[in-house]
């Protein structure tokens, strides 16, 4: 049975309609993102699950129960805020033993489980410290403690590291994840940062526009996106049109490919198909055509440390290929880019 | 810092002087001798100070005007934190309206708004005068609460009342435990300036006074008609201690910029 | 996340004002055009047929006028000279200036009575100096009274340009003067329009406030030169006299509201920069 699962949901602010008809169904001890660009409704979303947001349509049921109209304060579930949101006027003990404190839970319980918290995530001798004077990344460990603290049903993290700099970004999301996996708690987790996401989510949901574009793991998700949009964000760049020819595929202007693809509808006929710059073999023009590859020039070249960006001009538009080419191809040159069949993909169109 | 020219500094001198020295002026008077208000003094006493704290109508109305200083003040306060909080929080049509409604007190003048409670509460109510005096003074300090807090509001984290709900505190609780803590500096703020105003004010208290009820500036006021010694710039002596004491927490709790953006 | 619990909050406010302020407000104002339950505007017109009435107001409109203009004149120079300091003697500036604000205005009059009043510092200095062989009646007069007020707004109005001039950057007068402006030029092309917010807020305060004051009128202009405000207390208190009370005070907020919509109606246009 699903854990927790919005159903038909609508969410509108006035006149703004940002989900319509929104499903999703979340299982017990999952790790889910909800990964997508502003906007997007991402935010709408965890926000609407933890009932700070109230939906005009649809349900939100939780371990079988309707708790779509259950009030904030009586859900039981943990939040930890972008802009961590302490209590100014507490201290990191009061801050991280409030929602205990909300419970009734007994002064000595609540001393031990809050110790036992700010150690486990790396802050005991601050107890007595109030949130002014504590750093960045001590602020959003103190958020974290104290929605792990009352042992929530459900953890909901709403980009919780993104005011953090790059490195500490990523010794938190280790933690966070492994004290997740430890703890088994449910949790969903709203982001932007592809990276971030797909390496401490179970699966991962693409959002666009208050639409669900992909929902799979991390490594489907990237290897295999469904759509332009996801395919897009998960790095694929270089789209072209592709239409069948029998059991094969031909380019607009007729040069065959042949594509391992999956899943294929039946009905279509024409198709887009992405690849990414790294998978694209570049070299000089010259010999004979072959399958899978079309001809360009060189428009410009960039210089990346590791490899060479290429951007490439052909009749199909511009492609960028990435190549680690021994010497750089000179502008204007023209070159044969191979594409193969392996790593080819095709999408939906938007 | 060289704008300013030799002419400009010696202006802004001049001006300041007319600003501080009527109020220098009196304070050395009352320290005066003789019962004729001389400036300067020929010789120092402090017998004017005493008077003061000897004569029944200026303890009295002391007393008046402190009770009701505090007790308007607390029933703005009342009704004025949570108006404000509603505004600032809310997110509705017509927000700036209504809070033009909650200070609009302000463009009323003040002796017209007196007049009118008199003719309204006292003439056709029959209100009795120390209510009516009350009334008087809540409605036309309540912009002063209404502004400050509302001030301190804008730079309210809103996010820590969702933070506290989530945690199992329900709205009512966290107003009370995480709003009102956190606004404290400009409530204490608001007090103490909806405060002085109210024991200041005179053109409203005129006209909602009665047997057994003045307020100290009223009665300043008919003491200047009838006798002009030097009591009166002593009792203003006192009053300004007392104003500066109460300046100087205002600076504590929030620093002088109020004043500058009000 | 609100609903029911906000109206709570707000209602016993808006409630509060409604009934003893507004409704207050209203009668007194309805009771002018109403005569023997007819609708009229009669009394406005008497009011201004009598010569009484009619010069009381234009006196008042007179000193409240004089004061704002002397209250700009002053306390320009005075909020740029503020503005320009370092900000260490800012705060003390601002305090001194914000002091008499919070002192009673009875003691802030009073003290202008003793400085003007027969046996007072200007007359000694005057006697002192053979400028004059009788001491002056200063007091109780057109003169004592603008005075007075000046001396009471005058910090409303430096308070009120002080805010707008801090955000003039200090480059765009040091930019005037590069290209040849003299600091005074400076002054006039630079500071002076872009302090225009502040000095239309002081000018609409210390006008409203001027024209509408009880207790400076009251203590420094007594029965020889009348204001409005002192009329309505007069009538209304001495005279028991309600209805001419009421007309003068509604004639009090009509010229109030009429006074300040026309200065933001000006403001509009005066500013097209739109610096607010």
């Amino acid at each position: 049975m699903s854990f927790l699962s919005l159903e038909n949901l609508k969410v509108a602010y006035g006149k703004n309609t940002v989900l319509e008809d929104f499903n999703l169904s979340i299982n017990k001890g999952e790790f889910v993102s909800l990964l997508g660009p502003s906007g997007c409704g991402k935010t709408t979303t965890l926000r609407s699950i933890a009932g700070f947001v109230k939906s005009q349509k649809g349900k939100i049921m939780f371990k079988g129960q309707d708790f779509t109209d259950v009030p904030v304060h009586k859900k039981h579930f943990g939040f930890v805020f972008q802009n961590y949101a302490l209590f100014p006027h507490l201290n990191v003990f009061d801050n991280v033993a409030f929602g205990l404190k909300m419970q009734k839970t007994a002064e000595s319980e609540i001393k031990t489980r809050v110790e036992k918290m700010i150690d486990l995530v790396g802050l005991s001798g601050f107890l007595k410290r109030y949130p002014a004077e504590l750093s960045g990344g001590q602020q959003q460990r103190v958020a974290l403690a104290r929605a792990l603290v009352i042992e929530p049903d459900l953890l909901l993290l709403d980009e919780p590291l993104s005011n953090l700099d790059a490195k500490l970004r990523v010794e938190m999301r280790v933690e966070i994840r492994n004290i997740q996996q430890k703890l088994g708690l449910t949790t969903v987790y709203v982001t932007h940062d592809q990276e971030e996401c797909f390496s401490i989510s179970d699966r991962v949901v693409v959002m666009k526009d208050g639409e669900i574009e992909q929902l799979d793991s991390p490594e489907k998700i990237y290897r295999n996106p469904e759509t332009e949009f996801v395919a897009d964000f998960v790095g694929f760049e270089n789209f072209f049109d592709l239409f069948r020819d029998g059991d094969n595929f031909k380019t607009a202007a007729g040069d065959l490919f042949y594509v391992s693809s999956v899943n294929l509808e039946k009905n279509k006929d024409k198709f887009r198909a992405s690849i990414r710059p790294n998978d694209i073999e570049i070299t000089r023009a010259g010999g004979e055509k072959k399958d899978n590859s079309i001809r360009g020039k060189i428009k410009i070249s960039t210089f990346l440390g590791e490899k060479y960006q290429y951007n490439v001009e052909t009749e199909y538009g511009e492609f960028v290929v990435n190549a680690a080419t021994e010497k750089r191809i000179e502008n204007d040159v023209q070159v044969n880019l191979y594409f193969p069949e392996e790593k080819i993909i095709l999408v939906r169109e938007e | 810092m060289n704008e300013k020219g030799k002419t400009l500094s010696v202006f802004t001198l001049i001006v300041y002087f007319f600003l501080i020295a009527p109020l220098l002026i009196i304070t050395l008077t009352a320290f005066g001798e003789s019962e004729f208000l001389k400036f300067p003094p020929d010789s120092f006493s402090v017998r004017w100070f005493v008077n003061v704290f000897q004569t029944e109508m200026f303890i009295n109305t002391f007393v008046i005007s402190l009770k009701v200083a505090v007790i308007s003040t607390l029933l703005a306060l009342l009704m004025g934190i949570p108006a404000s909080y509603i505004i600032s929080r809310g997110n509705f049509k017509h927000k700036r309206l209504i809070e033009s409604f909650f200070l609009s007190p302000v463009l009323i003048p003040q002796i017209v708004f007196g007049f009118s409670l008199f003719n309204f509460l006292i003439i056709k109510l029959k209100l009795p005068v120390l209510s009516s005096l009350l009334i008087g003074h809540t409605i036309f300090i309540m912009p002063y609460i209404i502004r400050v807090i509302s001030a301190n509001l804008e730079n309210f984290d809103y996010e820590i009342e969702e933070a506290a709900v989530i945690f199992g505190a329900s709205p009512l609780k966290t107003f009370f435990i995480i709003v009102l803590p956190n606004i404290s500096s400009g409530v204490i703020a608001s007090f103490i300036l909806a405060f002085i105003n109210s024991f200041n004010n005179v053109p409203i208290s005129v006209f909602l006074t009665g047997p057994g009820i003045s307020t100290l500036p009223i009665q300043m006021m008919s003491y200047v008609e009838y006798y002009f010694d030097p009591t009166v710039a002593a009792l203003s002596v006192l009053l300004m201690l007392m104003t500066t004491v109460l300046m100087f927490i205002i600076e504590r709790s929030l620093g002088l910029n109020y004043f500058v953006e009000n | 996340m609100k609903g029911k619990f906000s109206y709570l909050l707000f209602l016993p406010a808006f409630l509060f004002i409604i009934f003893f302020l507004v409704v207050p407000i209203l009668l007194t104002m309805v009771s002018t055009v109403q005569v023997d339950g007819g609708w009229t505007l009669s009394g406005y017109s008497n009011f201004f047929k009598d010569y009484y009435l009619r010069d009381i107001y234009f006196r008042t409109l007179k000193i409240a006028g004089i004061t704002t203009i002397l209250a700009a004149f002053l306390g320009f120079p005075t909020s740029y000279y503020i503005s320009r300091s370092a900000k260490k003697y800012r705060g003390i500036f601002l305090v001194l200036a914000v002091f008499p604000l919070l002192t009673s205005p009875v003691v802030r009059s009073f003290s202008w009575m003793i400085i003007l009043g027969k046996n007072g510092i200007i007359n000694d200095i005057l006697l002192a100096l053979s400028l004059v062989e009788e001491p002056l009646n200063l007091l109780y007069t057109e003169f004592s009274v603008i005075t007075g007020l000046l001396y009471l707004f005058l910090p409303l109005m430096i308070l009120s340009l002080v805010g707008v001039m801090e955000n003039i950057d200090g480059e765009l007068i040091r930019a005037a003067e590069s290209l040849g402006a003299s600091k005074f030029k400076a002054f006039m092309k630079v500071v002076f329009p872009l302090s225009l917010p502040g000095l239309i807020i002081g000018t609409s305060l210390v006008f409203t406030g001027s024209f509408t004051a009880y207790t400076t009128p009251m203590l420094l202009g007594g029965d020889k030169t009348r204001v409005l405000s002192t009329l309505i207390y007069e009538n209304a208190l001495a005279l028991f006299n309600w209805e001419q009370a009421s007309l003068i005070a509604a004639v009090m907020i009509i010229t109030t509201f009429t006074i300040v919509i026309l200065i933001n109606y000006f403001s509009d246009k005066l500013n097209p920069g739109g610096v607010k």
